[in-house]
């Protein structure tokens, strides 16, 4: 009963401290960099720094988020596991310019 | 895990609410800088004949993890006239960022009290989504607690649960169940969303729930429209 316990505890634990990393910025109402690599198959934490004076809302059906992007702050998004695929993202008020796409590729693919 | 046993508890727990059960599954987010305007309708179809109520709210995120929704409920009576029944405020709490634990969770803190009447009632819930690649589900496991001068202080409980696949943001097919006292329906789903410019877009919800724990006619169909600016 006590394993069963800790791997309960286990399991719902936050799996955040090894998760990889992808810096994206937000200036003058663009992403950058507006296409980027990601691995496929495992969670990533997406860090959107806006250096907009303007906040801005990260949104994207293909990915399922949407996270207000607080103008001068590092904004954390978590995304995935993503399947192989491209997925869109955009910002909600400036739809026509903040425009990007990650790409989730398998580890092997990689262009490191 | 304290999550994941408040979760647990609450599935686990017996569902008796009365009154109308099928309405709208909440999602545990709350996004800073949104404000709404909603419509919700539910048309119950029984042997006995047809109840309607209609709610209107007006709300948005008051913090970056807490949101706030006032509403008015409206009811046709057994006369046949639809007037003012209730109104009510509802505080839901985003508990977590989306997507860093196993699951998201939310909860929801309501309070309602019945026009011209003295009677009350108060819920809290626990509001639970997980991705499962293109598909999400979403748990509601509420507690409810009713008193006042004109009815019998009692607890209830109500459970909802949305099974969807994100097909295409404007169309969004579901499978949602339904439980309270004397009542387990379940039917299909469909939601949509229509984005304008900006952040103005109108979200839809539509649901035909089916009572499958009775023989005789029971059968729910709901509606709601969120406009967000």
């Amino acid at each position: 009963m006590q394993r069963l316990i800790w791997i309960l505890m286990l399991l719902s634990m936050p799996a955040f401290a090894e998760l990889k990393e992808f810096k994206l910025v937000l200036k003058d109402h663009l992403f950058y960099p507006a296409r980027m690599e990601v691995p496929s198959g495992e969670k990533i934490r997406l860090l959107v720094h806006n250096l907009d004076g303007d906040p801005e809302e990260f949104d994207s059906f293909d990915l399922n988020r949407e996270k207000v992007l607080f103008p001068g702050r590092i904004n954390v998004i978590y995304v995935g596991p993503l399947a192989p695929g491209e997925y869109f993202f955009f910002g909600e008020f400036a739809p026509d310019t903040a425009r990007g796409t990650l790409v989730a590729v398998p580890f092997a693919e990689q262009r490191l | 895990m304290r999550y994941l046993t408040w979760a647990l508890l609450l599935l686990s727990a017996s569902s008796w609410a009365d009154g109308m059960v099928v309405d709208k599954v909440y999602h545990p987010y709350v996004l800073p800088y949104e404000r709404e305007l909603e419509w919700r309708l539910v048309s119950r179809q029984t042997d006995e004949g047809n109840v309607l109520a209609q709610r209107f709210g007006v709300g948005g995120a008051i913090s970056e993890t807490l949101s706030l929704e006032v509403y008015g409920v409206g009811e046709r009576d057994d006369e046949g006239d639809f007037g003012l029944a209730a109104y009510e405020a509802e505080l839901r709490w985003q508990m977590v960022e989306q997507g860093r634990y196993w699951a998201d969770f939310g909860a929801l803190f309501e309070i309602e009290k019945q026009h011209k009447e003295d009677n009350y009632e108060i819920t809290s819930g626990l509001l639970f989504e997980k991705e499962f690649g293109i598909t999400s589900l979403t748990v509601n496991a509420f507690l409810v607690y009713e008193w006042g001068s004109d009815i019998d202080s009692e607890w209830e409980s109500e459970f909802r649960a949305q099974y969807r696949y994100r097909l295409r943001s404007a169309f969004q097919p579901a499978l949602e169940l339904y439980s309270g006292e004397d009542f387990v329906g379940v039917g299909p789903g469909f939601i949509g969303l229509h984005r304008y410019d900006g952040q103005h877009q109108l979200k839809w919800e539509a649901g035909f729930i089916s009572e499958v724990g009775h023989g005789g006619k029971d059968h729910s169909f709901r509606l709601a429209l969120e406009f967000e600016f």
